[in-house]
């Protein structure tokens, strides 16, 4: 398993390296206050709203005030910001992004591909000059968004029904199944202490766990890869672990949950993707 | 002799694990061109439909303009003819002019914006600010468009001249070419300047 971690890690750092600007985190949170424009309460107060849209609609919509924007021009930083988290539901790419450079003084409103056609770029600027700046020119920044992201929502309210709740909405759910499999043929060969003895079995079952998620998968990748998973697992994994009284499945848990949605009231986006839609303003 | 045949297999096992998974890259990236060429292509003819409303509307007030509202209509009437297909992508010249005109198409709008500033009741016109705010949006998404597709031009060329692309394409894709990218113009990357 460390494997695992040190390649998922690498394959982040490797993301990490190659966006251009830098971006504030994400952090599960629909309001991301870099620039700390907003108390508490109403920080949970919009993110109460954005919630309730989303499960409403499974529109995403993220209220983010940067400290800068690197020199960047805001819709240049916007699309790549929203691409970089990815901001909407994947198949719809119904993101919206409200973003706010209190130190630049511009405002932005960034539309995901799906939603172009609901907001078209007059209408975010209209929201933009009745609704954002003038309290914003006032120095309300809250009222300023609040307002704002309530004219989005009831603008874009129709175009999205939420999706309906499915057992494998991720494909995380077919790896259970898998796991499964790998964790039974561990158990089923006779462990041997000697790391020689065991390189057939490990062969084996290395081959035949590959064999079984080309055919579920059908992606050759994955299934190299769970095969050599599986392979050093056998070879090097002590047995002590894996067959004593300790180990329980936890049967029947596998594929119920929902990875998908937000209901627990976290937020994950869904990586949706923008293209250059909105409008943007400044005071 | 059994030592060296096992190097050999181990050798050929490697080489066909670099080489195997990217047999198909040179199509796959040369499709990915198409398509951000396409999309490119559609927003450019999504500007070049806002121009007829754009030009009607300015005229209404700024009707002895004549010459930038000639130059705009004009720009447009050649951009009309052209479109990004993948016989234009892999044609120099013809890849050329199609950029020549679009960016032919760039400055003469970035003029006639320029121009209005000059009229406050145009400005003040809600059709004209409705398009001016498209025309801006439409803008942007053409920078993201072009940007998209100089990425994917990007990676298609790097994968025909690096080592193990290059081999594959020799050896399957023989008529693969290197792909034509855009080049900033000196009216891109120069600031407008504004006249008062």
């Amino acid at each position: 398993m460390k494997l695992f971690k040190s390649i998922t890690l690498l394959m982040l750092l490797a993301c990490l390296a190659f966006s251009a600007p830098t971006f504030p985190k994400l952090n599960n949170s629909r309001v991301v206050d870099d620039a700390g424009l907003f108390d508490e309460n109403q920080k949970i107060n919009l993110d109460k709203k954005l919630a309730n849209h989303e499960t409403n609609t499974s529109n995403q919509i993220v209220v983010v005030t940067v400290k800068s924007l690197d020199g960047y021009d805001i819709s240049d930083y916007g699309y790549q910001l929203g691409r970089y988290w990815g901001i909407g539901q994947k198949d719809k790419n119904n993101g919206i992004l409200l973003i706010v450079a209190p130190n630049e003084r511009k405002v932005r409103i960034e539309v995901g591909y799906g939603l172009e056609g609901i907001l078209p770029d007059a209408t975010s600027k209209t929201i933009i000059q009745n609704d954002i700046l003038p309290s914003f020119k006032k120095g309300d920044y809250y009222n300023g968004v609040n307002n704002g992201v309530d004219k989005i929502m009831a603008t874009i309210k129709g175009e999205y029904k939420p999706a309906k709740p499915t057992n494998q909405n991720t494909p995380i759910g077919f790896l259970f199944p898998i796991l499964f499999i790998v964790i039974i043929f561990i158990n089923v060969i006779p462990k041997s202490e000697d790391k020689k003895k065991r390189l057939i079995p490990a062969i084996i079952s290395g081959s035949v766990a590959g064999i079984i998620s080309w055919v579920i998968f059908f992606v050759l990748g994955v299934s190299i890869f769970i095969a050599v998973i599986v392979f050093l697992l056998t070879l090097f994994g002590s047995n002590s672990n894996w067959s004593d009284g300790n180990y329980h499945p936890t049967s029947g848990g596998f594929g119920g949950s929902d990875f998908g949605s937000s209901d627990f009231g976290g937020f994950s986006s869904g990586g949706g993707s923008f293209g250059g839609g909105g409008a943007s303003g400044d005071w | 002799m059994k030592i060296v045949g096992i190097i050999v297999g181990v050798l050929l096992l490697l080489a066909a694990l670099v080489v195997l998974p990217r047999i198909n890259n040179v199509p796959k990236l040369d499709e990915n061109v198409n398509m951000y060429a396409s999309q490119l292509d559609n927003q450019y003819k999504r500007r070049s439909d806002l121009i007829p409303n754009l030009v009607a509307t300015v005229k209404g007030y700024a009707s002895h303009e004549k010459d930038v509202l000639t130059q705009v209509t004009e720009a447009r009437a050649k951009v009309g003819q052209m479109t990004l297909t993948p016989e234009v992508l892999n044609n120099p010249e013809a890849f050329k002019a199609y950029q020549n005109a679009q960016d032919g198409l760039s400055s003469a709008l970035s003029r006639l914006m320029m121009v209005t500033e000059n009229y406050p009741e145009l400005k003040a016109n809600e059709n004209f600010l409705q398009l001016q705010s498209q025309l801006e949006g439409t803008e942007n998404r053409i920078a993201v468009a072009r940007k998209d597709y100089i990425e994917a031009v990007k990676d298609y060329n790097l994968e025909l001249r690096t080592v193990p692309g290059k081999w594959v394409a020799a050896l399957l894709y023989p008529e693969a070419e290197v792909k034509q990218n855009f080049t900033t113009t000196p009216a891109e990357s120069a600031t407008p300047k504004v006249a008062f």
